[in-house]
C-alpha cells in the first residue's frame, strides 16, 4: 500500500466510524449474547459428555495406540501419509515451521489494498483451500484406526478369519477397508481378484518382504484364507 | 563527562548487573538437566534359560528412578543366533551367548511398538512403521531401526544396561532421541550431549 | 431503544451534546430530596469518589462509547468469545490447580479424587477439558474472519502478528496441559510431541531436553510442563491480549469489506444513528 492508498483507506474509515453507532451498548449487546451462548456450550458438553479418566500412563505398554488430542489430528495425519523416512523432519518441523512464518509474515507479502474478498482470488482461494485442507486432514485423522483391529463388517462366519487377520500384523502392511497401511496392495476387494489357491499360496509363501505364514496352525489358517475369499 | 552521562552509564551497568545476577541462575536452573549425566543403570532380567533365540520375550525395566511406574519400559530380549549372522554377513555378529534387548521406543516418534509373532515382526500402531526381526525398518516413516539396550552376563543372570541407537547397518552408536537419523553427516547435525552416554 | 440514561452514574454518562440535557450530571441534592432520594444517589456518589481520585471515567467513557464503524455485525463477537474462553479457562484452572499433585506418581490419584470425590470437581473439569477444546475453535474462527475481512491489513499488522503468536500459545497451552492429568493419552502424546521437537538439526536435541528435563521423561517432566502451562504461558498470554486489545481499541475494529463509505442516495431519510 503506498502512501495514497493508506490516506485513502483512513479516510474511508473515519466516515464508517463517523456513521456507526457506539460500543456500549450495541457491540456489547452483540458480545455479551455470544459470551453467554459460550457459557452455555461449555456446561452443556461438560455436562453431557462429562470428563472420564482414562487408564493410568503406563510406558511399559505394547497394546496402547497413542493419538493426540482433536486439534493436532491434522499434523498427526500429516506424519502417517508422510511415509519416506528422509522426509519426515520435512513432516515434523519442516511444514509447521513454514506454515507459521507464512502466517505471521501474512500483512507484509500480502499488500493488496483490496479487503473485500471476491477482489482478492488468490487470498481466498489460498484461505478456503487451507481451512478445506486442515479438515480433511483432521477428518482423516479422527478416522485413523489401531494396527490390529479391522473393522468392516463380514459375515459371522468369516468373523474367525477377521480376528486371525488382525492378530497377525497384516494390517501393518495392507489395507483391510478403513484400516491397515498402504506399503502393500490393498486387500479390501482380494476375494474378487484373486482365486482362493492363490490368496493361499501367496499367504504361504510371502512374496517380497511380506513374511511367510505357512507355520500358522491349519484352522487358524483356513479361516484366514476363508476371510480373504470373501472380501469381494 | 557530565554527571548526567555518568549516572546513565551506572544506571545501565548497575541494572544490568542486577538482571544478570536474578535471570542468569534462573536460566541456569532451567537448563541443568540438559547438561546433568546420569549414572549407568544394570538390572537382571533372568537366567539365560529363560531367552531363546527364534522369538522374543518382553521384560520391564526401569530406565528412570524414583518415579514409580513412569519410569518403566518394556525390553524385547532374545538370545543371539549365529544362523542369521551368517545370513547377513555385512551386519554385527551375533553369538550364541550374546543376548539382544530391543527397546519398545519407535525410532519415528517415540509410539510403544509391539512384537508380533506369527510375522516376527514388530509393528507401530502410531503412524504405520514395520520393523524386521532384527529391527531393522522395512516400512513406514521410521528413520532408523529400533534402540537396542546393552546386555552382559553377570553372576549367571543376564543384566540389561543402558539404551543406545544403531546405524542402518545395526553399528552401535550413542542414544539419539526417535526421528534423529543415524550414520554419516547426521552425528554432527545431532551433537553429542552431555546427558547421553557414549556408544558401547 | 435507548439505554435508560437514568440508572447511569453521573461520571460515566455519555457526554451530551450541546444543548442536548438540561442540568448537568451527577451528585447534589435536587430540590426537597427525601431520604430515598438520597439513598438513589450513593452509588453516583461512591463513583465519583472513585473517579476524583483515579481519573478513571475519562479512559472508561472513551472506550464504552467510541463508535463502531457502520456494519459492524455478529462475526465481530468471536474475538471478545475467545477472551472469554480464556477467562473460563484460567478460573477453571485456577480451582483446578487446587487439587492438583504435579508428581510422576500422585498425578493420576490427585485427578481421580478430584473427579470422583470433590464436589462439583468433575464438573469443573469438563469445563476446562472442553473450554480447551472450544477455545481452539474459536480462535481459529476468530482468525478465520480476520483474514476473511482483510483485517490484517493496514493499519493493522501488527495487531495481526500479536494475533498468531497468541495462537500459538493457545496450542502450546494445549499440549502442555494435555499431559498434566497423566493418563496413557496424555503421556504418549506428550512423547510424540517432545520427539517431534527432537528432529530439528543442532538444537532439536537440546530443545527436547529443556522440555524433558534430560534425555528420558523423567521426575522432574511432569513439574515442568505444570510450570510452563500454569505461569509461563498464562503471563505471556495476558501481556500479548493487554496488547492486543489496547490495538484494537487505539485503531478501531475494521468495517466489513462490502459496507462502503460513499454515501448512497437510495432514499431521501436521514439515517438514525
Amino acid at each position: 500500500m503506498n502512501r495514497a492508498e493508506k490516506e485513502q483507506y483512513l479516510r474511508e474509515y473515519e466516515v464508517l466510524k463517523k456513521k456507526g453507532k457506539p460500543f456500549f451498548p450495541y457491540a456489547v449487546l452483540k458480545d455479551s449474547a455470544m459470551m453467554f451462548v459460550v457459557v452455555v456450550v461449555v456446561v452443556a458438553m461438560s455436562l453431557v459428555l462429562g470428563a472420564e479418566q482414562g487408564p493410568k500412563a503406563d510406558p511399559t505398554t505394547t497394546t496402547y495406540v497413542p493419538r493426540p488430542e482433536w486439534y493436532f489430528f491434522f499434523l498427526f495425519e500429516v506424519l502417517r501419509v508422510i511415509k519416506p523416512p528422509e522426509l519426515v523432519p520435512l513432516a515434523t518441523i519442516g511444514i509447521p515451521t513454514i506454515a507459521m512464518v507464512l502466517l505471521l509474515l501474512l500483512p507484509f507479502y500480502d499488500r493488496n489494498p483490496e479487503r473485500r474478498p471476491e477482489r482478492r482470488p488468490i487470498a481466498t482461494t489460498a484461505g478456503i483451500m487451507t481451512i478445506v485442507a486442515m479438515a480433511y486432514l483432521t477428518f482423516l485423522g479422527a478416522a485413523a484406526g489401531s494396527p490390529t483391529e479391522i473393522e468392516m463388517e463380514v459375515e459371522p462366519q468369516y468373523e474367525a478369519g477377521r480376528e486371525v487377520a488382525a492378530g497377525l500384523g497384516c494390517l501393518a502392511c495392507h489395507k483391510f477397508g478403513e484400516n491397515g497401511n498402504s506399503l502393500a496392495p490393498d486387500l479390501t476387494h482380494i476375494g474378487a481378484k484373486l482365486p482362493a489357491n492363490a490368496i493361499e499360496r501367496t499367504v504361504r509363501v510371502g512374496p517380497s518382504f511380506m513374511p511367510p505364514y505357512e507355520d500358522l496352525p491349519p484352522d487358524k489358517f483356513d479361516d484366514l484364507i476363508d476371510f480373504l475369499s470373501s472380501l469381494q | 563527562m557530565t554527571r548526567r552521562r555518568v549516572f546513565g552509564v551506572a544506571v545501565q551497568g548497575l541494572g544490568g548487573a542486577a538482571t544478570a545476577a536474578v535471570l542468569l541462575p534462573a536460566v541456569g536452573f532451567a537448563l541443568a538437566p540438559v547438561f546433568e549425566q546420569e549414572p549407568e543403570l544394570w538390572q537382571p532380567v533372568g537366567t539365560p534359560e529363560d531367552f531363546t533365540s527364534d522369538a522374543y520375550t518382553p521384560r520391564v525395566i526401569t530406565i528412570v528412578e524414583d518415579i514409580g511406574e513412569a519410569g518403566k519400559t518394556t525390553v524385547y530380549v532374545r538370545r543371539g543366533d549365529p544362523g542369521l549372522s551368517e545370513q547377513e554377513p555385512e551386519l554385527p555378529p551375533e553369538g550364541a551367548n550374546d543376548f539382544i534387548a530391543i527397546s519398545t521406543r519407535c525410532a519415528h516418534l517415540g509410539c510403544p511398538v509391539r512384537y508380533v509373532q506369527a510375522a516376527s515382526n514388530f509393528i507401530c500402531p502410531c503412524h504405520g512403521g514395520v520393523y524386521d526381526f532384527q529391527g531393522k525398518v522395512i516400512g513406514g516413516p521410521p528413520v532408523r531401526p529400533l534402540d537396542r539396550f546393552q546386555t552382559r552376563i553377570l553372576d549367571g543372570q543376564v543384566e540389561i544396561g543402558p539404551r543406545y541407537s544403531v546405524t542402518g547397518q545395526l553399528d552401535p552408536v550413542r542414544y539419539r532421541d526417535p526421528g534423529e537419523f543415524t550414520g554419516g553427516i547426521w552425528e554432527y547435525l545431532y551433537p553429542p550431549r552431555p546427558s547421553v552416554p557414549p556408544a558401547p | 431503544m435507548k439505554f435508560p440514561q437514568q440508572l447511569i452514574p453521573g461520571p460515566l454518562k455519555r457526554p451530551s451534546a450541546p444543548g442536548e440535557r438540561g442540568n448537568g450530571s451527577g451528585n447534589g441534592n435536587g430540590n426537597g430530596a427525601g431520604p430515598v432520594d438520597q439513598l438513589k444517589e450513593v452509588p453516583a456518589d461512591l463513583v465519583g469518589w472513585v473517579d476524583e481520585r483515579t481519573g478513571g471515567s475519562g479512559f472508561l467513557t472513551g472506550m464504552l462509547y467510541r463508535k463502531v464503524p457502520k456494519g459492524t455485525n455478529w462475526f465481530y463477537t468471536l474475538g471478545s468469545a475467545t477472551l472469554f474462553a480464556f477467562v473460563v479457562q484460567a478460573l477453571t484452572g485456577v480451582f483446578l490447580a487446587m487439587y492438583y499433585t504435579p508428581s510422576a506418581d500422585e498425578a493420576y490419584a490427585s485427578i481421580t479424587h478430584l473427579t470422583n470425590d470433590v464436589f462439583l470437581g468433575e464438573f469443573v473439569r469438563g469445563m476446562h477439558k472442553w473450554g480447551a477444546s472450544l477455545m481452539v475453535i474459536l480462535v481459529f474462527l476468530h482468525m478465520g474472519r480476520t483474514f476473511f475481512f482483510g483485517a490484517y491489513k493496514y493499519p493493522r499488522e501488527l495487531n495481526w502478528v500479536i494475533g498468531v503468536v497468541l495462537l500459538i500459545l493457545t496450542l502450546v497451552m494445549g499440549f502442555t496441559g494435555y499431559l498434566l492429568p497423566f493418563d496413557q493419552r496424555s503421556f504418549w502424546a506428550t512423547v510424540v510431541g517432545v520427539n517431534i521437537n527432537g528432529t530439528g538439526p543442532i538444537i532439536g536435541p537440546y530443545l527436547s531436553d529443556f522440555l524433558r528435563a534430560g534425555p528420558e521423561f523423567g521426575a522432574t517432566t511432569l513439574a515442568r510442563f505444570y510450570a510452563i502451562h500454569m505461569l509461563l504461558v498464562p503471563g505471556l498470554l495476558i501481556a500479548l491480549i493487554g496488547a492486543h486489545l489496547y490495538l484494537v481499541v487505539k485503531l478501531g475494529t475494521t468495517a466489513p469489506p462490502w459496507v462502503s463509505a460513499e454515501r448512497k442516495p437510495k432514499s431521501l431519510r436521514e439515517e438514525q444513528v
